[in-house]
């Protein structure tokens, strides 16, 4: 094989790989979203669904608008209406992680649907969000974990998922699917345990970490 | 002809009617009206009594404690089994009466705004951290234990501490000025530069059609707001819960010159999801599963 017609395959090679190029797609470098990079959001996107014909925000109503609300707004008027006020501060405080670490992540997630880009939205598809309904003991649990993050333990930001579970019941079957029971965290907490215990049940390898 | 029925056996069966009549007791049996409740609305249509629950420190003030109860317990220390609503039998009020708080008092009906001359300094349920109002009048202050109603309404001796916020709902600024009237109970408030009402002690009120079923997680209240100038607007199912302090937002909305017809503003309080997660859970049966029970 002559010089030149190697040089006329090494071209006709680069061009056929340069043609693929855009079909083989290069592999995806992204940093994980951790506390060390990204700052606590002050801001919410908040969509309000509309409501059902009893009054109460419908989870399959229409978007009616978008709304910014300042994070520690959203996270103080979201507890009430998801744990309730008259249960023990640990499982509150457990509650204000929870509600907390959920909203974090969906920030850094939004989604857009019918047109609207949003973090969350006002219902129970994510948190139940009710405008200047927070309390004084959902807030003071708030403001015990402020300066706190329950993350992965290189920091990774996560959903912390949650729902009712049982009344009275340590709710074993919600530690293995990751998600912390509500009346569950009231059981631990009426049975001494702290939120960082009760937060550890339910949630298997994430770390208490302090907000830098 | 023969009259059927006799001019006798008429006579008789008159006078048999009135001997039954008579016989019928106008006044109840002795212990019928032993509990203050069965009192206080005798021989009367049914009424709110005033209420006036002492708060819980100022029970302790008074040497007179009713008997120790876990609803009543401080703020700091909420327990679980408070949200059960009691059984129908098992809050019975307390036998001793207190000088002050005689039957009578408490079957009038409240005005809400003088207390008598022969009531106490009205309660210190006040938060020192809540602004007090120049204008608010004082409640009529009874250390009465009893329950602002009958146990059959749902009415119990379990209380909490309550504020109310007033807002312009599209402004969201606070109204000064406006009355916050608590429907269960009468009272009547005032609020301040900031909107709130001071903090007073709120009856925790269960619907009683649910307790023998299933307890209802907390209590409901309502409120009717009033302000010059604006709608009224009735706040209900405000949620109560023992123990603790509360507050709620009232939203009221001016008048302008395109409104028409001007009717009430409502807005009802849905109840917790945690509470209706459950009382659907409560009834599922095995044929009509719906969407299974609650799981992770």
């Amino acid at each position: 094989m002559t010089s030149v017609q190697r040089t006329v395959s090494l071209l006709c090679a680069s061009g056929a790989f340069a043609a693929l190029a855009p079909i083989l797609s290069a592999p995806r470098v992204e940093a994980a979203q951790t506390i060390y990079n990204t700052s606590v959001p002050s801001v919410i996107r908040v969509a309000i669904r509309e409501n059902n014909p009893s009054g109460e925000p419908d989870p399959r109503g229409r978007i009616m608008y978008v709304e910014a609300v300042p994070f520690t707004t959203y996270c103080e008027d979201v507890l009430p209406n998801e744990w309730f006020p008259s249960w023990h501060p640990e499982a509150l405080k457990a509650g204000a992680m929870a509600v907390k670490m959920f909203a974090w992540y969906h920030h850094l997630h939004p989604v857009t649907i019918d047109g609207f880009t949003f973090d969350v939205d006002n219902t129970t598809n994510f948190q139940h969000f009710q405008e200047m309904s927070s309390q004084p003991t959902t807030n003071a649990a708030f403001q015990a974990i402020q300066k706190f993050a329950y993350t992965k333990p290189n920091g990774e930001i996560v959903e912390l998922n949650y729902s009712a579970g049982y009344e009275n019941d340590p709710n074993w079957q919600y530690r293995n699917a990751q998600k912390m029971a509500q009346w569950g965290s009231e059981y631990w907490a009426r049975h001494g345990q702290n939120y960082v215990q009760i937060l550890q049940f339910y949630y298997q390898n994430r770390a208490l970490m302090r907000l830098p | 002809m023969k009259r059927y029925p006799s001019k006798r056996s008429v006579m008789v069966a008159s006078l048999l009617a009135s001997a039954v009549t008579m016989a019928i007791p106008t006044q109840p049996q002795v212990g019928a009206l032993r509990h203050e409740h069965a009192r206080a609305l005798h021989g009367a249509i049914a009424a709110m009594a005033p209420v006036e629950i002492a708060p819980v420190e100022q029970r302790a003030e008074t040497g007179q404690p009713p008997k120790p109860r876990a609803s009543e317990r401080p703020a700091q220390k909420p327990r679980s089994g408070d949200t059960r609503a009691e059984k129908p039998g098992s809050s019975k009020a307390p036998e001793k009466r207190k000088p002050g708080g005689s039957t009578a008092e408490s079957a009038k009906p409240s005005n809400g705004s003088k207390p008598g001359p022969t009531q106490p300094a009205p309660p210190k349920g006040v938060s020192p951290a809540a602004p007090k109002p120049a204008p608010t009048p004082p409640a009529p202050a009874q250390h009465n234990d009893q329950p602002a109603g009958p146990e059959s309404w749902g009415y119990t001796r379990k209380t909490a501490k309550l504020r109310i916020r007033v807002i312009d709902g599209r402004t969201k600024e606070p109204i000064q000025g406006a009355e916050v009237v608590l429907i269960e109970t009468e009272q009547r408030f005032k609020t301040d530069a900031q909107g709130y009402t001071p903090w007073f002690d709120a009856p925790v009120i269960r619907n009683p059609r649910y307790r023998p079923m299933v307890a209802e997680l907390h209590g409901q209240l309502g409120a009717i707001a009033y302000k010059d100038g604006y709608r009224d607007s009735i706040h209900l199912g405000i949620r109560v819960h023992e123990g603790i302090r509360q507050q709620t937002t009232i939203w009221m909305y001016e008048i302008g010159p395109v409104d028409r017809r001007i009717e009430p503003v409502l807005y009802q309080e849905p109840y917790h999801h945690l509470w209706l997660v459950r009382l659907a859970d409560k009834f599922r049966s095995h044929t009509q599963p719906g969407e299974g029970p609650e799981r992770p």
